[in-house]
């Protein structure tokens, strides 16, 4: 932890696992959920925050995340996702951070959801896209252990449906 | 492994990571099994995504603004993609089908122009194709004509608007000639009406106070704004340049040259967005403005609650400076002219968008014309066209449009079809030549435009029967020309460049025949049989620098030594016949092969 944070307020988490984790209020509120939470709970509070849907293993590689980015902006609160201008580019650190195995890189992306932190759920989902990207349908089961549930005639009809996507 | 697995995600991360792909990626993605496959189907906003990312150009009937600020649910946002797509798949295809065989080209760019503004992005990826496509010129030459003839509907359907009485205004009025002449190019209606916006919000950021100001104090605070911004007429030396008369061509030029007509325009188009009557008056060999004051009140702001007579006006004259012109000064040129005090009302009152139109297409006219004589070489023969912006020929046929579709002057009773048309009767020669000479694809608006005009006169059938014997034509594919025996007299191919060795003109094979295939008319009039080789030798057609086609004998083609490149002028032309210049063989690698399987 870095010294300025020493004299940081500090607040208790608890995983699913019943660890009980502390953490600089300033990075916990990275998260919305933990943020929106403290601000009901109001003033000085002692008590742990149980977080019933991520284990210590995840909450530890989240924060460890909220850390690095503690002095990020503010993410806005423009929720039109759609509008966003969408790019696959993620910044190195990010990217070295994401070197996970696939279920941890799932696991980090529930608890993004779940914790409500909306750029890390973002380069969690971009780190997937990349994934994808370039793959052949089968490439892509193989990649994520899909299991193709079509049948051959079924392939052979949406094969012929997209034709007219694929770019020249 | 027993933690999530991919299809384990909520649905709303599944959209997210979605949204992060291109389509191709996407729909690998939703091959791969039944459920992905459903939630990409039936995720609204993923097409709407991939409509916003995948395209920029849409015909107005979408309305695409208008649906992209909507509900999400209003539209099939799938459906609206994948009809995009087609189009874009149909529009390659069709281009194919033009650069592959000579016949059907009516057909096919016709196929595309109806896609209008939707193939309008393909086309123009088409024009940018790398400069080593194996055929660049003739895909950069017929993307360009596709474009260019779904310009050309888009200004006849705006003079149509005009002729038919529906309110047009003065900046697509006139700036429907940059969309007839500059096709090519990235010329648009929405980008000229932006320009306009930027200056009016301009003006508006300039002076907070504006629309508190009486009308005298606009008029003067709007005309000196336009001069503050570059906008000042033009000088005489370059008074008859043809870019001056070109709306949307005047406001993207650094110097903003313009002639009185489009100056006027400009002032009015502006005038209308800051919430200002200024109308053009037709005066005598120039154009002034006519400002209006509101309903019962003076141009100084004044309330007149007692007066109903016509509104307080003012005239400007914005080409040559920001103050007001006394009435008195026009009355007297116009009595120094000698014109009759009865014609004095009409050259002082307000004119209308249509006598705009006409007088932009005479001014036009003119400047071409002075091209023309100015510049044509020693035998008539030279690239002048290059030079002139924008394409000089191009400029001279949108004014043929705009004066067959409004129609010569006001003189006349109205209404009367059978006036019209016999007024209208004169420019058909023009049109029917220039076309036929540059660009055949356009007798689908030749059928949808003209022909309705002529109904009820004897042209109405004789061009009917032109346009069905140019479709038929088009069907056919052309007859095989081999090098057999006979055509041992052949010497030259198509694409060889060469040089007329009597005019000195330079041109290129586009097609030969063993012997003079001419009528036996044309065979005397030129003095065929005087030649040396007389009819019997081999006879060359050849596109010429200047645009022309021409049909010339053997012993009159120099071949260009090796090393001479063809000109900028033949490069622009060579695409309707030419794949790529070769410069290993130095000639034009043929387009022909249909017709002619052996060159």
């Amino acid at each position: 932890m870095s010294t300025e944070a020493t004299n940081a307020p500090k607040i208790k988490l608890v995983t699913s696992d019943n660890a009980e984790m502390e953490v600089d209020r300033q990075v916990a509120e990275r998260s919305i959920l933990i943020k929106n939470l403290l601000e009901d709970l109001g003033g000085d509070n002692d008590e742990a925050i149980p977080i019933p849907n991520v284990n210590e293993a995840v909450m530890k590689k989240v924060l460890e995340w909220c850390e690095h980015h503690r002095n990020d902006p503010p993410a806005s609160q423009d929720d039109d996702s759609d509008s966003r201008k969408k790019s696959t580019d993620i910044d190195e650190w990010d990217q070295k951070f994401m070197q996970v195995d696939q279920e941890m890189l799932f696991e980090i992306i529930l608890a993004a959801n779940y914790l409500d932190i909306k750029a890390l759920l973002d380069v969690g989902c971009k780190t997937v896209a990349n994934m994808i990207k370039g793959k052949s349908p089968d490439e892509i089961r193989k990649t994520f252990n899909i299991q193709n549930d079509f049948t051959p005639e079924e392939e052979e009809q949406i094969r012929r449906e997209n034709e007219w996507a694929e770019d020249r | 492994m027993s933690g999530p697995a991919f299809t384990d995600l909520p649905t709303e991360v599944l959209e997210a990571i979605f949204l992060h792909l291109d389509p191709p990626s996407l729909f690998a993605l939703s091959q791969s099994n039944r459920l992905i496959k459903q939630l990409t189907t039936d995720s609204p906003i993923i097409w709407r995504h991939l409509c916003r990312t995948s395209f920029t150009t849409w015909a107005p009937q979408h309305n695409i603004a208008a649906k992209f600020a909507g509900p999400l649910p209003a539209v099939n946002w799938r459906a609206l993609y994948i009809r995009k797509k087609r189009i874009e798949h149909e529009t390659r295809r069709l281009l194919d089908h033009v650069l592959a065989t000579q016949h059907e080209r009516i057909r096919c760019i016709n196929g595309i122009a109806e896609f209008g503004y939707d193939a309008k992005e393909t086309l123009l990826r088409e024009c940018a194709c790398p400069d080593d496509a194996e055929d660049v010129l003739a895909r950069r030459y017929y993307a360009n004509a596709a474009l260019e003839r779904i310009h050309r509907e888009m200004a006849i359907n705006v003079w149509k608007d005009v002729q038919d009485g529906k309110d047009v205004s003065i900046d697509r009025a006139l700036g429907a000639y940059d969309m007839f002449a500059r096709g090519g190019e990235d010329v648009d209606f929405d980008l000229m009406s932006e320009d306009l916006d930027r200056l009016a919000n301009g003006l508006l950021s300039e002076h907070p106070d504006f629309r508190e100001l009486s009308t005298r104090a606009k008029a003067s605070t709007l005309a000196s704004y336009l001069r503050d911004q570059g906008f000042q007429g033009v000088p005489d030396t370059s008074y008859r340049a043809l870019r001056n008369s070109f709306i949307g061509l005047v406001l993207r030029s650094p110097t903003h040259q313009s002639l009185p007509l489009i100056s006027v325009a400009l002032f009015c188009a502006l005038a209308q967005r800051v919430g200002l009557d200024a109308r053009p008056c037709g005066f005598l060999f120039h154009v002034y403005c006519l400002v209006y004051a509101p309903e019962r009140h003076s141009l100084d702001g004044e309330y007149k609650p007692s007066s109903s007579g016509p509104l307080d006006s003012m005239y400007l004259d914005p080409f040559r400076s920001s103050d007001e012109v006394r009435q008195a000064d026009l009355l007297r040129v116009l009595r120094d002219m000698g014109v009759p005090t009865t014609d004095h009302q009409t050259f002082l009152s307000d004119t209308t968008t249509r006598e705009m139109v006409l007088r932009t297409a005479r001014n036009i006219m003119n400047s071409v014309q002075t091209i023309r004589q100015t510049q044509g070489g020693v035998h008539g023969i030279s690239a002048a066209w290059l030079d002139a912006y924008p394409d000089m020929d191009n400029a001279f046929y949108s004014t043929i449009w705009a004066m067959l579709m409004l129609g010569p002057g006001d003189e006349g009773t109205p209404g009367s079809i059978q006036q019209v048309s016999s007024r209208r009767r004169q420019y058909l020669p023009y049109l029917l030549e220039h076309f036929q000479t540059h660009f055949a694809w356009d007798v689908a608006l030749l059928e949808q435009y003209v022909i309705p005009l002529f109904y009820t006169q004897p042209e109405g059938q004789r061009l009917l029967q032109f346009v069905q014997s140019m479709h038929q034509i088009d069907t056919l594919r052309r007859p095989l020309l081999r090098r057999s025996a006979r055509a041992r007299n052949v010497e030259f191919k198509i694409g060889q460049l060469f040089r007329h060795k009597r005019y000195h003109y330079e041109g290129v094979i586009t097609g030969w025949d063993t012997s003079c295939d001419a009528g036996e008319e044309w065979i005397q009039n030129m003095g065929v049989d005087r030649l040396p080789g007389g009819r019997e030798q081999a006879f060359y057609h050849v596109l010429v620098h200047d645009k022309s086609v021409r049909y010339v004998a053997a012993e009159n083609i120099e071949p260009m030594a090796t090393g001479a490149l063809p000109s900028a002028a033949i490069m622009k032309l060579a695409g309707r016949h030419f794949k790529r210049w070769d410069d290993a063989s130095h000639t034009f690698v043929s387009n022909l092969r249909d017709e002619y399987p052996d060159d």
